[in-house]
């Protein structure tokens, strides 16, 4: 710009220069000319201020831009500078909360011989903390909050309060196909433990059977999954060793079996003389969807083993097939097969069982196109078990659920029970408010 | 102190035998899968396209549980949540990727 101002400047100079010294002592050049020339100059003049107008326009332009990179330089600054200070950033809180009201009928006693109790309320708030250190490393606890009304044993009318851990469990994202987890963890023994929330959860109760297996144990696994193609299937796999089942009293008898885990206390408070061979798992899962979303089907193999007497002598071990189906948005069936055995001194080897099944249906597949209606699916389960001590239970379960947004639910179920344990009630009456967020 | 011991011998010890059952599994499976794609790719043929983030999750974030939308997470809790889904629903890391991609887009904020 500045070369080419000179330029221009030196042009016009020169112009004027050679117009002043060849005046009209050359008869060759015409007033006419002379003005048209006088034009030209002052033309050019004019240009020339231009440009140096321009010229310090585009300089403050310069020195703006300058300030400007050099504050947004300080900003991004700043801003990444607090990112790194602030933890919160990388902190997360989801969860679930339920208010429950039950109502049972028939049964003749608890366990301990008390009268049942003929409704409670329940309300249980359930967080869980994530944690991510980087995009590899997850830190995840899952707590539950509860308030159970008039549950406790010999205490008609009375209230406890329980907080629990549900999982506290390091993952590291190992590479594509394997995660390490590490901690208190849920145990993937069929899929209902991993799967269970109260936002979903379409009946308030568990299946029966789970109580067969342990739902959380200490110690560590490797998990992750392989692509089949590119139409979303995939094989996915779980392999854990945890602390496993052991017993409540030093004995291997078969009152004595404690799913809660090796965790070395014992029913008189001492620390028992707990086995330290851990048991081993795993599961292997395969996913299948055809056409896209909301068909698909899921069935997994899973199992559990390892001794669960002081003495190491006897095993526990269990087998689990699952399976998940859904045919278009509407309808789901989904259920479970549950094995268990366990080496005893006084009854040999105990085989509990159980089977549960259940299908949902949503309302809105029927088109119908009405307010509630629309909102509502209906829930139908059947479970069947057998303790392998004598006693079986059979239950059937009919409910809805009122989807009052996509987190907050509104469950109701009536469960037909049929045992021969007399202390099992006959018919229960559920309601719950589930809120996931 | 026994305790203690038990934690040892319960967490240290088998972790070893079973990272070598899951390396054992891990590798037969890979073996196993390496054909798949390529044998899955022959029957579809090229012209079936890959599945899109919006797509895989609409086949996946909503097979547990109800639907969780995009809006409801602003982009750094997605990261973590995703996290948190690829290993409670062992989900492929590609996918995830995919989903992510997808949920930090729509975000909101
Ligand atoms: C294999 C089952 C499964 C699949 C598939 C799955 N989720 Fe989840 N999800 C869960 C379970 C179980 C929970 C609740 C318990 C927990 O967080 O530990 C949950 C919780 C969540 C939460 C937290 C809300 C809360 O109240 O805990 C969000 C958000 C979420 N899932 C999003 C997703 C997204 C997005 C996808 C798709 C990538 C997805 N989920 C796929 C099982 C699944």
């Amino acid at each position: 710009m500045k070369i080419n101002s000179r330029f221009l400047g030196t042009t016009a100079a020169t112009c004027v220069l050679g117009l002043s010294a060849s005046p009209r002592s050359s008869a060759a050049v015409s007033d006419e000319d002379f003005n048209a020339l006088k034009n030209v100059v002052q033309q050019l003049q004019q240009a020339h201020d231009q440009d140096q107008q321009q010229i310090q326009k585009l300089q403050q332009q310069l020195g703006d831009t300058q300030t400007q990179v050099q504050k947004t330089d300080a900003a991004v600054q700043a801003q990444s500078s607090s990112t790194i200070r602030n933890a919160l950033h990388n902190f997360t809180m989801v969860g679930d909360a339920e208010v429950q009201y039950a109502k049972t009928f028939g049964g003749a006693t608890d366990p301990n011989g008390n009268p049942h109790r003929n409704g409670f309320l329940l309300a249980d708030f359930a967080p869980i903390f994530l944690y991510r250190a980087n995009d590899n490393v997850l830190f995840e606890a899952g707590f539950d909050m509860m308030l159970n009304n008039g549950s406790v044993s010999g205490h008609e009318n009375s209230s406890s309060t329980s907080v629990g851990i549900s999982f506290a469990q390091l993952d590291y994202v190992m590479n594509d196909y394997m995660t390490f987890v590490g901690g208190y963890m849920l145990l993937p023994l069929g899929t209902y433990s991993e799967r269970a929330a109260g936002m979903l959860n379409k009946i308030p109760d568990d299946p029966l059977g789970r109580e067969f297996l342990p739902g959380a144990g200490a110690g560590a696994q490797l998990r992750g999954a392989f692509a089949i193609g590119d139409s979303g299937q995939m094989i996915t796999y779980s392999v854990y060793g945890a602390n496993g089942p052991s017993s409540i009293d030093n004995t291997a008898l078969a009152g004595s079996l404690d799913l809660g885990g090796n965790v070395g206390l014992l029913s008189d408070g001492s620390t028992g003389n707990l086995h330290s061979a851990p048991s081993g798992g795993g599961r292997i899962g395969w996913f299948i969807p055809w056409g896209g979303a909301h068909k698909d089907l899921e069935i997994g193999i899973s199992g559990q083993s390892g001794v669960w007497d002081d003495a190491g002598d006897h095993y526990w071990s269990a087998g689990v097939l699952d399976a998940s189906l859904h045919i278009g948005p509407s309808f789901e069936l989904k259920g479970e097969f549950i094995n268990s055995w366990f080496g005893t001194t006084d009854a040999g080897t105990v085989h509990p069982w159980a089977v549960w099944a259940q299908a949902g249906y949503k309302l809105a597949g029927l088109n119908l196109d009405l307010p509630v209606i629309s909102d509502v699916e209906l829930i139908g389960r059947y479970d069947k078990e057998s303790n392998g001590q004598g006693t079986s239970t059979r239950r059937y379960t009919f409910g809805y659920v009122y989807y009052l947004t996509n987190t907050l639910l509104f469950e109701g179920d009536y469960e037909w029970l049929h045992s021969n344990d007399l202390n099992v009630p006959a018919n229960q009456l559920i309601f719950q408010l589930s809120y996931g967020f | 102190m026994k305790t203690i011991r038990c934690f040892s011998n319960i967490v240290i010890r088998p972790a070893g035998r079973l990272i070598l059952a899951a390396a054992l599994l891990g590798g037969l499976a890979a073996t196993l899968l390496a054909a798949e794609p390529a044998a899955a790719a022959k029957k579809t043929g090229p012209a079936k396209k890959k599945l899109t983030g919006s797509e895989l999750y609409a086949i996946n974030c909503n097979r547990c549980h109800q639907e969780r939308y995009p809006t409801e997470f602003n982009s750094a809790q997605w990261q973590t949540l995703i996290t948190h889904m690829r290993v409670r629903a062992n989900l492929p890391a590609k996918q995830a990727k995919e989903i992510l991609k997808y949920l930090k887009e729509e975000a909101g904020g």
